[in-house]
């Protein structure tokens, strides 16, 4: 056999099965196949393999090339490094956090080497020995590659189709969950090291191929179910948080029914005295009543109907019941609280709703944690223009915030436990390139800014 | 000599309230001037770039049929960012926290009493004028940012230090006072501000004049705020380097 058809039989093999697991990756993740980043990948798939070969062969010399704890060790840099780059072009090309990128690559790892080995294996014992090496090479390298690359292909279409990238981020939702998965993904990538380790000899049969060939469709059938229940239970916390805020604007508008009801009962008292000066012919006394009374409706009503406005202007209910809680629990401290809300706010940010919904509590969870205890002041803005969405937050505060060391991680003014959430904050808006974020001070205010851009459709 | 504006579609109002501004900056013998009057949004637009930046306006909230206060006001401070914006408004209930947060408007004056009116108009110009001692204009550079489609002009002198932050291209510009992170590279900066500033780090940029005390031995830079910078090892090496010349 030439060099050259060994070549790129090698250089085929590799892209193919670079292609695949990148391929693959990405469905898992939900987002469409570029070049750009495969290219990247591609280059550290090759560093990869040439990296854990020279580490191998400079461990164990080149005799013992190929047999017993080479393959092991080999895989094992191999693999690992390959996951782990996978997992870094996906966090930046795509910016998917960085766990899941890692778990994906992982999982597809596993999927893509058992359809190759499973067929690959079956294909070395059964295929007759052809006289013709290409065509040997071809049956027993390529169709098996070219077979493991249809099951990603397939597997990918599938996983996006069916949304499958939704409940995947819900794996991760917490350190253990997290831990437990990563680690299944990454024992699952070495189960082919571990077979050929220790039955180097299995004899692939129709009984071999069904059993991988299920356990792939059991893993993934794991995995999705897993994802689906943590999804689920997620939902579920969701709506009790909804309904919680559901019954503080309740009880908003319970409190207003409550002063209508009294100033109807203030209303047809003032009357029935402004009746009886009408019939004593009391002009000037009238006078006197009108001047007083004029302002007494807004003075009474009008902050609550201006604050249902604007509540009433953000289209985005979850933000919407979001802030509802927050004006009930300030009133409930007896601090001054003050949204305005010009125009309606719509959906369709570039925000993710969940993400602007943490980043906006934290901001007002500060904001509340900041105030001073007499007479606290919160201001709320939200004003939707054209290209951008402004949130502004800003309160009044006892001593004055060090902004520098507000940058820093954990601080806070009021002993630990606070003060985590500022860096949590600028951990959402890592993921949004475009956005412009302000602090300052001004006027005894401090100030929290965000201008994030609208997506230009 | 700075330019007042006044816009109000009601020509009693703009009228009136031109009385009491001419009055008021005789009174006060302030550095202001000429008032000028334009009954629509577009008229001013136009007039604004007839003359001299900053200036102070006097804008209506609305305009039925045009473009909102709000709107004008953006559109103003497009060419004037460092102007005085104060509105007039028929009743008190306006979103007055929306123009002061995103537009940095001053006040608000509320259409009506002749004598109410002159007091708010007196201490809108005793305010400004205040503001304008406290901030030398024309004098030091600027730094120019551009955010969206506005752009910003900032005080070099107020500037601390820039930040390089680890992910995609933000910076966090420390200023005093103030903190903003946006999309920039500090490449950027370190071209536009020249000299003057220090890339003592790969991932910042330091403001030479607010540097207080080198430190060799722990790889900080200290400012005159107390912050503290890295120092990476080639900026030390370059920092010595000049010393020994």
């Amino acid at each position: 056999m030439s060099l050259g058809f060994r070549l790129s039989v090698v250089i085929f093999v590799y892209i193919l099965m670079g292609l695949g697991m990148f391929w693959l990756s990405v469905g898992i993740v939900g987002k469409k196949v570029r070049v750009k980043p495969f290219l990247i990948y591609a280059v550290c798939f090759g560093a990869a393999y040439l990296l854990s070969m020279l580490a191998s062969f400079w461990l164990f010399g080149e005799e013992t090339v190929f047999n017993g704890w080479y393959n092991v060790v080999h895989s094992l840099i191999c693999y690992t490094i390959e996951a782990a780059a996978l997992g870094v072009v996906i966090r930046q090309c795509y910016g998917i956090p960085y766990v899941q990128g890692l778990t994906a690559s992982m999982l597809s790892h596993f999927i893509i080497y058992t359809a190759d080995e499973v067929v690959g294996e079956a294909a070395a014992t059964y295929s007759p020995l052809f006289d013709r090496m290409y065509i040997y090479t071809f049956v027993t390298i390529i169709i098996p590659k070219l077979w493991a690359f249809f099951i990603a292909f397939l597997a990918a279409y599938v996983l996006r189709k069916s949304g499958f990238y939704r409940y995947f981020a819900a794996l991760f939702s917490g350190g253990l969950k997290t831990l437990l998965i990563v680690s299944a993904g990454y024992l699952l990538m070495f189960v082919w090291t571990a077979i050929d380790y220790f039955y180097p000899n299995a004899e692939p049969n129709a009984l071999y191929a069904v059993f991988f060939f299920s356990l792939i469709t059991v893993v993934l059938l794991w995995v999705q179910f897993m994802a689906m229940y943590t999804a689920g239970q997620e939902k579920i916390h969701v709506q009790e948080e909804t309904i919680a805020q559901q019954q503080a604007h309740m009880e908003l508008l319970e409190e207003l029914q409550q002063e209508i009801r009294a100033f109807r009962h203030d209303v047809t008292n003032l009357f029935s005295g402004l009746t009886l000066q009408a019939q004593e012919g009391d002009l000037d006394g009238i006078q006197e009543f009108m001047r007083k009374t004029s302002s007494y409706f807004d003075e009474k009503l009008g902050n609550e109907i201006k604050q249902m406005d604007c509540l009433n202007n953000i289209r985005i209910y979850p933000i919407r019941s979001l802030l509802t809680t927050k004006l009930a629990a300030m009133r409930q401290r007896h601090m001054q609280g003050v949204l305005e809300v010009l125009y309606p706010v719509r959906e369709s940010q570039m925000m993710e709703t969940a993400d602007m919904l943490r980043g906006l509590g934290i901001l007002i969870d500060n904001a509340m944690e900041a105030v001073p205890e007499k007479d606290g002041q919160i201001r709320l803005v939200m004003l939707q223009e054209e290209r951008e969405l402004y949130i502004a937050v800003a309160n009044n505060y006892e001593a004055e915030p060090d902004l520098n060391a507000l940058s820093e991680k954990g601080y806070t003014t009021k002993g630990s436990g606070h003060g985590t959430g500022l860096s949590s904050y600028r951990k959402i808006l890592s993921r949004y390139p475009g956005f412009v974020a302000r602090t300052y001070l001004k006027d005894g205010f401090f100030v929290q800014e965000l201008r994030m851009p609208m997506r230009t459709a | 000599m700075i330019p007042v504006y006044i816009c109000d579609d009601e020509q009693a109002i703009s009228e009136r309230l031109k009385k009491i501004i001419s009055d008021r900056i005789m009174i006060l013998d302030g550095d202001m001037g000429p008032v000028r009057v334009a009954d629509a949004p577009a008229k001013l637009l136009e007039l604004q770039k007839q003359d001299t930046v900053p200036a102070i306006y006097f804008l209506d909230i609305d305009f039925p049929g045009q473009m909102s206060g709000l709107a004008l006001a953006q559109e103003l401070r497009r060419y004037d960012p460092r102007g005085f914006i104060v509105f007039i408004t028929a009743h008190g209930d306006l979103a007055f926290e929306t123009f002061r947060l995103r537009l940095e408007a001053l006040d608000y004056i509320v259409k009506g009493d002749y004598n109410e009116m002159s007091v708010r108009v007196r201490d809108c110009l005793v305010s400004i004028q205040e503001r304008l001692r406290d901030e030398p204009s024309g004098q030091g550079r600027y730094c120019t940012l551009k955010l969206f489609d506005t752009v910003r002009h900032i005080p070099v002198e107020d500037i601390l230090y820039f930040e390089a932050l680890g992910y995609k291209h933000t910076l966090r510009l420390h200023m005093i006072n103030e903190l903003l992170e946006f999309n920039s590279s500090l490449d950027h900066f370190g071209e536009q501000l020249g000299e003057g500033f220090w890339r003592c780090h790969r991932g910042f940029l330091v403001n030479r004049d607010h540097i207080r005390a080198v430190h060799m031995k722990e790889q900080i830079v200290e400012l005159d705020t107390g912050d503290q910078c890295p120092l990476s090892r080639k900026a030390k090496v370059e920092y010595r380097d000049k010393c020994k010349r």
